[in-house]
């Protein structure tokens, strides 16, 4: 498969597109420029043809909801609702199969960490601007979704963790790389309902705050049971 | 109350200063220079630090700032404007935002091609249309800030605007055609301005919640959408049936 992979420049991404990229042909691309033995095109993601050449060909695209903290508030806003917009017409101008959203998990932490809270829980995003960035991100996508110009997955992802000395506390929303590469690979291939598929994407850490794996189901006989058949790596 | 309205120099813009002049202070601004007797400010709503200085010592902000075409400048001003406008709110102590913009930043395609008794309170959909989506993020991201500051955003949302008196023949306009029907919300620009009176009136603490949305229409017959909430809690009470447009026309 062809899969553009967006902010390059991100630890998360470039991780992810090293992975994918033993069973898949990875383009990487952000609006810097960025080193990597990976195929890279630059991009502003803006409203033009390079936009629109940038997607061409592609199955298709990753594109991550995390911001660069270090970028202005208006330009992580930005980059968040205008580009991601920006890429999505693109996308599906260029009738690109299916657009995989990596937002997060912090979307659901005002919930009392007690609830079985899953995909069918309302987000409650706060003003703090990557939390935010993650609901606008996530709004976009439901639009192009619900026109069904483009197959949308959301991955809400925990707390990306790296693989810690044994013993030192993890956050009770870790996800480890492991476990990302795994639930990305995973939407890639999925079945899609064709409309709008959220999944919850957390590593099996002690006192695990999210549940994961919860297959969608609804009792309508339009949109069959789903699941992305995501299971989180058994850990000691 | 000092009222900073944002985008004064607009269409809707000069109906709602004569709507509130003398009974409040007004500080109007625009991107663009404007003449008038009230304070004015020139203001780039999509420039955080401006919106933040001018709204210096204001009890009130009304956005009437929109672009519609271009994608940079849309999504500049008509969302992350909100951004800014709410930020200068928690800056300034302002406990009251009016915010407005197109009934579709609720109701876009997916309702109004379908639906009917549309009201105001219903699961956004905008769809993918740039000038849709880019207030319906704006709208949101002004929820967002009132789940977690005390600030109260009331929402008026139009669709068609014109002049009860002068819009008389014009057949084959796509708003109204006399005797021919008109958009089943559409309200004339005086009494669009006077729910901006309301809505500077009414109890803070009679709202249902801190984020509300109405929907600015006179009773029109067609029940497509609903007015209904707008004229109970605001107490709007609009002079311009519009009845010469959805009544035949005697022959
Ligand atoms: N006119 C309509 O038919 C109509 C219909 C439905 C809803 N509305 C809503 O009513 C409100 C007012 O609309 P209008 O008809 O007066 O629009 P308009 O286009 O006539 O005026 C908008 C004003 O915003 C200003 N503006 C643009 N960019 C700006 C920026 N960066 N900073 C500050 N100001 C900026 C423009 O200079 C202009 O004066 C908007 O929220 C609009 O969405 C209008």
């Amino acid at each position: 498969m062809k899969v553009l992979t967006t902010q390059a420049s991100s630890h998360l991404s470039l991780e992810l597109a090293r992975s994918l990229s033993s069973s898949h042909a990875i383009r990487l691309t952000d609006r810097i420029e960025v080193s990597t033995d990976l195929e890279f095109v630059r991009s502003d993601l803006d409203h033009g043809a390079s936009t629109n050449e940038l997607v061409r060909g592609m199955d298709a695209i990753v594109h991550s909801g995390d911001v660069d903290p270090a970028a202005s508030v208006s330009d992580q806003l930005d980059y968040q609702m205008r580009c991601t917009y920006n890429l999505l017409w693109a996308a599906a101008e260029e009738g690109v199969q299916r657009f995989v959203y990596l937002s997060s998990l912090r979307l659901m932490e005002g919930y009392d960490p007690a609830l079985a809270v899953t995909e069918r829980w309302r987000p409650l995003p706060t003003p703090d601007v990557p939390v935010l960035c993650y609901h606008l991100g996530e709004m976009v996508c439901r639009e192009f979704a619900r026109e069904r110009k483009i197959n949308v997955l959301i991955l809400r992802l925990g707390e990306i963790t790296a693989e810690s000395a044994a013993g030192s506390p993890v956050s009770p929303s870790a996800l480890y790389m492991d476990d990302a590469v795994d639930a990305v690979e995973k939407a890639l291939d999925a079945e899609h309902s064709g409309w709008l598929d959220i999944y919850h994407i957390q590593s099996a850490v002690p006192n695990g705050r999210y549940l994961t794996g919860q297959p969608w189901w609804s009792a309508d006989d339009v949109s069959p049971p789903l699941s992305l058949g995501y299971e989180p790596r058994a850990r000691n | 109350m000092n009222v900073l309205i944002l985008g004064a120099n607009g269409e809707l813009g000069p109906h709602v200063v004569r709507a509130l002049e003398g009974r409040h202070r007004l500080r109007l601004s625009d991107i663009n220079e404007l003449e008038t007797r009230h304070e004015y400010l020139k203001v780039d709503a999509s420039d955080i630090d401006q919106v933040i200085a001018a709204a210096d010592g204001m009890d009130v902000i009304i956005n009437l700032s929109v672009l519609r075409k271009d994608r940079r400048l849309a999504f500049d001003v008509n969302a992350r404007g909100c951004y800014n406008m709410m930020v200068a709110a928690v800056e300034h102590g302002i406990d009251r935002v009016i915010n407005t913009g197109p009934f579709y930043v609720v109701a876009g395609p997916t309702y109004e091609r379908f639906d009917h008794m549309i009201g105001p309170d219903v699961p956004h959909q905008p769809g993918t249309y740039l000038y849709a989506l880019t207030k319906s993020l704006g709208q949101e991201i002004c929820r967002v800030f009132t789940d977690s500051h005390d600030i109260h955003v009331l929402d008026l949302l139009f669709y068609m605007f014109l002049d009860a008196e002068t819009h008389t023949v014009e057949s084959g306009s796509p708003i109204a055609n006399i005797g021919h029907d008109l958009v089943p919300y559409t309200v004339s620009w005086g009494d669009a301005a006077d729910a901006f009176g309301c809505a500077l009136d009414v109890e803070l603490d009679s709202l249902p919640s801190r984020s509300e949305v109405f929907f600015v229409f006179p009773d029109l017959p067609h029940q497509k959408f609903s007015n209904e909430k707008t004229r109970r809690i605001l107490g709007w009470e609009p002079k311009d049936k519009l009845d010469q447009f959805w009544k035949k026309a005697k022959s």
